[in-house]
């Protein structure tokens, strides 16, 4: 018992002595960040609503500004045409410096989507920069559908298809699973 | 019959021979004695026959038939011939319109005359039947040696023969009776009325009077006669008609004598009752301006009390009448002590129908009044002493509720309906504040009054303008409005205010320990809902402006709304004299607070700067001189800036023009002076804003015009060129042509600008009207001085109004709903609140409340852009 006890205790002194650290140094440059990103991501909303893209929209959830739920849906003249696609976006604490983790949360067939709903674009990896923002984000995704990059795919299947359009609009219409 | 019988057969022969003679003497002598006219010669041989018979032990069957006899007489010569008198005015009574004197007289004579017989009938019947009863009592006391109650036989015997009258006559009852009785009493009532009335009229005319009351006054006990002395004049005076209630009296006597006792008296109340109704509606009727309740009640007193009084008197107290055995003493003979309840101490009856009638009055002008709640609500400063009957009539009758229910329905119909403007009934709603306080001070009912009007305005949407107008601004505007005194509502509490503080610091002084207590002992709780700051006094006031405000629901939209309003006035003043907006505004923060009003006061401020500032830059110039000056056509004396800090401003029109050349760099010229003395700041012109003073010189006229920048910018462009096509106007004002087209109809009708159609349909071309003979207009306008605020005649603001601020922000919030039903399919209402409130931080941050967001999606819902399903919101796609 007494092991065990001390075991605890060496525990708690321990996650103390880790703990302070961040609260001492991160406090000053996170609140300053928090709300820097805070009003960064108030006004991406704000731009967001007011533009009045058509097919793309996204939006806080409850009370979290840092993740929000996205739509898009299939651009015109694509095989994706019809469809609407749930997104998740989760924005780092460090954003815009980072790119936010973007993911499908409605099964997409597209070579550059997963089974999982990750997604390869280059500007939410590599590519990323402060100039971007959520709409930039919805929008090249949104072109992404109708022009997906077959080099690097993560859906094999999916890129192999791509050169039949009218297969792969019925495989389309096949998977898609409109959430409620 | 049968158990006499067995009687019979025990008799011998001449026992019965004895009987049969009796009885067949009886049987004659009694017919005789009813049917004679008052002789009575048989009554001896009546008493012997009576005693023979009862020796047989025949007494009930000489009882039963001596009653059948008068039964019968009764019906074939009192009750007949009584309802025959009658007959004839059986269809005339119904008419009580009918107001012919010939026939009243006539049928006052009959009534008289009928009763008189009846009761000479009745009285001569009374008589026989007194022999009876004494025949009867005598041999009673003679066998049982005077052991028996004396009275009991004829105690019996008269009841018996009241119940006879009354049920032989209710028998044959014609049904137009109680309507004729009723007629009768009214119209005696009214000569006593109108006599009454002229006696009080012409009070010095009483030794005429005096005569003959004479001895009627010896009769009345002298310890009221310095006392009361008013009083006993009263009375002395009413007793001159007594010959008239006298008439009545004994009307009334004969016709409880014959057991119409309760007839008779629901015919006099009925009528008093009546005359009462009647003299209230006349006092009354339609004026508001003076208070009608003491009149009433004096007359009350004068009229149905005193005829009450003197009828009473003469007939003597109810509860002996009552008495079956009554009847046994002469009716003629009064009770000399009813003589007691006279003018000192009125008696208990008299005292009822004080109350009776006193509440009766009480209830027929409250009644009056409540109908007509709403005219005098309409003139209510002046139908002040209506509202003060009606407040005791209130008190008396505790009838509130019927006020609300008529006041509310009348409300509905006559006030909140599409035609009234919201002026009027915001009048009408301060008035009914105003009056209802009176009659209510706690503000129940008039709470449940004011509910339906501030419902109704709600609706609609000029509501805020007129309230903050009514409140700020008694005399211009409105001023057709009925409660325009030419102050403001605002300056009229005020005033109400101070006044009430007044009285409050008077009461304290002269509020001693009994005050205290009477006002510790009507001390009532505060209701629930009362605001505790606001700190209840012995009577709490009714806040009119919390009312007014009320109506709104919050202050914050009405300080918004006059900001538009005193930004709107600021902008088009040209003289930076804002005297009165200060001492408005100063009253405003009283009530609003101060912290409320700051952006107002900034405004005013600004333009106090600007008066500062403006007369600064004037002084740079007289400094140093600028030697191009002469170049411009106008000197910066002329032109005069409001600088006004546009953060604390309601959003401003703005409307690009084209000023002309001069003017613009007149303009510039003003605001580089400005840098120079107030650096780091510069100037931002808002060129559509503003007034121009123009005057325009033709070949024959001059005119003189008030008129917006950009109107003076139109009318400059014809200085040089006589003609313009629209397109071209349009493009050397800056202004889109429909606008150009909008603007320039002021400068036609003016006469100035002829509008003729040019080669293109769409292009009209505008010439100048050099002399008035060309377009052969009479020249009415010639060197007039035309001063008008060209703006005004468009309806242009130059401040967006709250609407349009509401309209812009509700769009904001259109996007956003969009936005987030997009994203998460379904939400309801509060979940839509709480999501705007978290992350719609735009320019004006979402401050609605939930309501007011759910009529917007309701809205939303009508233009089938959202769908409500099951509680929550869905986009419809």
């Amino acid at each position: 018992m007494a092991t065990m006890n001390s075991g605890n205790n060496s525990n708690t002194q321990a996650t103390a002595q880790v703990m302070p650290s961040p609260k001492q140094t991160l406090p000053t440059a996170k609140t300053v960040d928090t709300q820097s990103v805070l009003k960064r991501l108030q006004s991406e909303l704000m731009a967001l609503m007011m533009s009045g893209d058509s097919g793309i929209s996204a939006f806080p959830e409850e009370d979290n500004i840092f993740v929000w739920k996205g739509t898009i849906t299939g651009s015109k003249d694509t095989v994706f045409e019809g469809t609407e696609y749930k997104l998740s976006l989760s924005f780092p604490a460090d954003y815009p410096f980072k790119a936010p983790k973007v993911k499908f949360e409605t099964g997409c067939f597209h070579p550059n989507v997963d089974v999982y709903g990750n997604i390869c674009l280059d500007i939410l990896q590599d590519k990323w920069s402060s100039a971007y923002d959520v709409r930039t984000i919805l929008i090249s995704i949104q072109s992404l559908l109708g022009e997906p990059n077959i080099s690097s795919p993560l859906n094999t299947q999916a890129a192999a298809l791509w050169c039949n359009q009218e297969e792969y609009r019925k495989m389309v219409e096949k998977l898609y699973k409109p959430s409620a | 019959m049968t158990c006499n019988l067995g009687i019979l057969d025990s008799l011998n022969v001449d026992s019965i021979a004895e009987i049969s003679e009796n009885w067949n003497g009886f049987c004659s002598t009694s017919e005789a004695l009813l049917k004679g006219s008052g002789d009575l010669s048989f009554s001896a041989e009546f008493i012997t026959q009576v005693k023979n018979l009862c020796e047989h032990g025949l007494t009930s069957l000489v009882e039963q038939h001596f009653l059948r006899c008068v039964q019968e007489t009764f019906e074939r010569n009192g009750a007949r011939r009584f309802w025959s008198y009658f007959e004839p005015y059986s269809n005339v009574a119904p008419l009580e319109t009918n107001k012919d004197p010939i026939l009243e007289e006539e049928i006052q004579q009959v009534i008289r005359k009928a009763l008189e017989e009846i009761s000479s009938e009745k009285q001569y019947q009374e008589k026989c039947l007194l022999l009876l009863a004494h025949a009867l009592q005598s041999y009673e006391e003679n066998k049982s040696q005077g052991q028996v109650n004396p009275d009991s036989t004829r105690v019996y015997l008269f009841s018996k023969y009241q119940l006879i009258v009354s049920s032989v006559l209710l028998a044959s009852f014609p049904r137009h009776f109680p309507g004729i009785l009723h007629w009768y009493f009214k119209g005696r009532l009214e000569e006593l009325s109108t006599i009454a009335g002229a006696n009080s009229e012409d009070d010095d005319e009483l030794g005429m009077d005096d005569k003959m009351d004479l001895d009627e006054k010896s009769k009345l006990p002298d310890k009221c006669g310095n006392k009361d002395s008013d009083r006993n004049h009263e009375y002395a005076r009413f007793s001159g008609n007594n010959k008239l209630v006298k008439n009545i009296g004994m009307v009334v006597r004969d016709l409880r004598n014959i057991g119409f006792t309760s007839m008779a008296e629901d015919a006099y109340a009925s009528a008093i009752f009546f005359l009462l109704k009647d003299k209230v509606h006349d006092l009354a009727g339609d004026d508001y301006r003076s208070s009608v309740l003491e009149s009433i009640k004096a007359w009350i007193q004068a009229v149905p009390l005193q005829f009450l009084r003197a009828l009473l008197e003469y007939l003597g107290d109810f509860t002996s009448c009552n008495d079956p055995s009554s009847g046994l003493k002469s009716p003629l003979a009064s009770h000399p002590s009813l003589c007691y309840s006279g003018t000192g101490i009125p008696s208990e009856g008299l005292v009822r129908w004080q109350l009776r009638l006193e509440y009766y009055a009480y209830e027929t002008l409250q009644d009056l009044r409540i109908a007509k709640l709403f005219e005098i609500i309409v003139d209510y400063p002046d139908s002040a002493p209506a509202i003060e009957d009606l407040k005791q009539c209130l008190e008396y009758t505790g009838q509130h509720s019927k006020l609300v229910d008529s006041f509310i329905s009348s409300l509905r119909y006559r006030l909140l309906t599409a035609g009234a403007s919201t002026n009027d009934i915001l009048h009408q709603y301060v008035s009914t504040i105003k009056a209802l306080r009176t009659i209510d001070p706690a503000g129940i009912f008039l709470e449940a009054v004011g509910e339906p009007i501030r419902e109704y305005l709600r609706g609609r949407k000029d509501t805020i303008k007129c309230i903050v107008t009514m409140l700020t601004d008694g005399t211009g505007g409105n001023t057709n409005g009925p409660g325009s005194s030419g102050d403001s509502l605002l300056e009229e509490l005020n005033r109400d205010e101070e006044s009430q503080e007044n009285t409050i610091v008077d009461d304290d002084i002269n509020s001693d320990d009994k005050q205290a207590w009477i006002n510790a002992q009507n001390w009532e709780p505060d209701p629930v809902e009362a605001d505790p700051s606001k700190g209840s006094r012995y009577r709490r006031k009714v806040d009119i402006l919390g009312m007014v405000v009320g109506i709104i629901g919050s202050k914050d939209q009405l300080v918004s709304e006059y900001r538009v309003m005193l930004a709107e006035k600021l902008l088009n003043k040209s003289d930076y004299d804002i005297d009165a907006e200060i001492r408005t505004l100063e009253l405003l923060k009283i009530h609003f607070g101060e912290s409320s009003m700051q952006k107002c006061e900034i405004m005013l401020n600004d333009l106090i700067d600007s008066k500062r500032t403006n007369a600064n830059i004037k002084a740079t110039i007289k400094h140093q001189p600028q030697p191009e000056r002469r170049d411009l056509e106008v000197s910066l004396d002329n032109l005069n800036a409001t600088i006004i800090s546009s953060n604390f401003w309601p959003p401003i029109q703005d409307e690009a023009v084209n000023l002309p050349e001069p003017v613009e760099q007149l303009l510039t010229d003003y605001a580089k002076r400005y840098t120079e003395i107030k650096t780091p700041r510069k100037l931002m012109w808002k060129k559509n804003l503003g007034s121009v003073k123009l005057e325009l010189q033709f070949e024959d006229r001059a005119m003189q015009f008030n008129v917006t920048p950009l109107h003076a910018s139109i009318i400059m462009q014809f200085q040089d060129q006589k003609r313009w096509t629209s397109k071209n106007l349009a493009a050397a004002v800056g202004v889109a042509v429909d606008v150009l087209n909008r603007r320039i109809n002021f400068w036609i009708s003016k006469g100035v600008l002829v509008e003729s159609t040019g080669a293109d349909s769409a292009d009209h071309v505008f010439t100048l009207v050099e002399t008035i003979n060309d377009t052969g207009k009479s020249g009415t306008i010639d060197g007039g001085c035309e001063e008008l605020l060209a703006g005004d005649e468009d309806g242009e603001q130059s401040v967006a109004s709250v609407e349009d601020q509401l309209r812009k922000e509700m769009t904001v919030y259109e996007k956003f709903i969009t936005g987030m039903l997009t994203n998460f399919g379904s939400m309801a209402l509060d979940r839509i609140h709480n999501t705007l409130k978290m992350f719609c931080i735009a320019d004006p941050p979402y401050d609605k409340s939930l309501q007011q967001l759910q009529s917007f999606l309701s809205g939303l819902v009508a233009e089938e852009k959202l769908e409500l399903r099951e509680g929550v919101y869905i986009l419809r796609k």
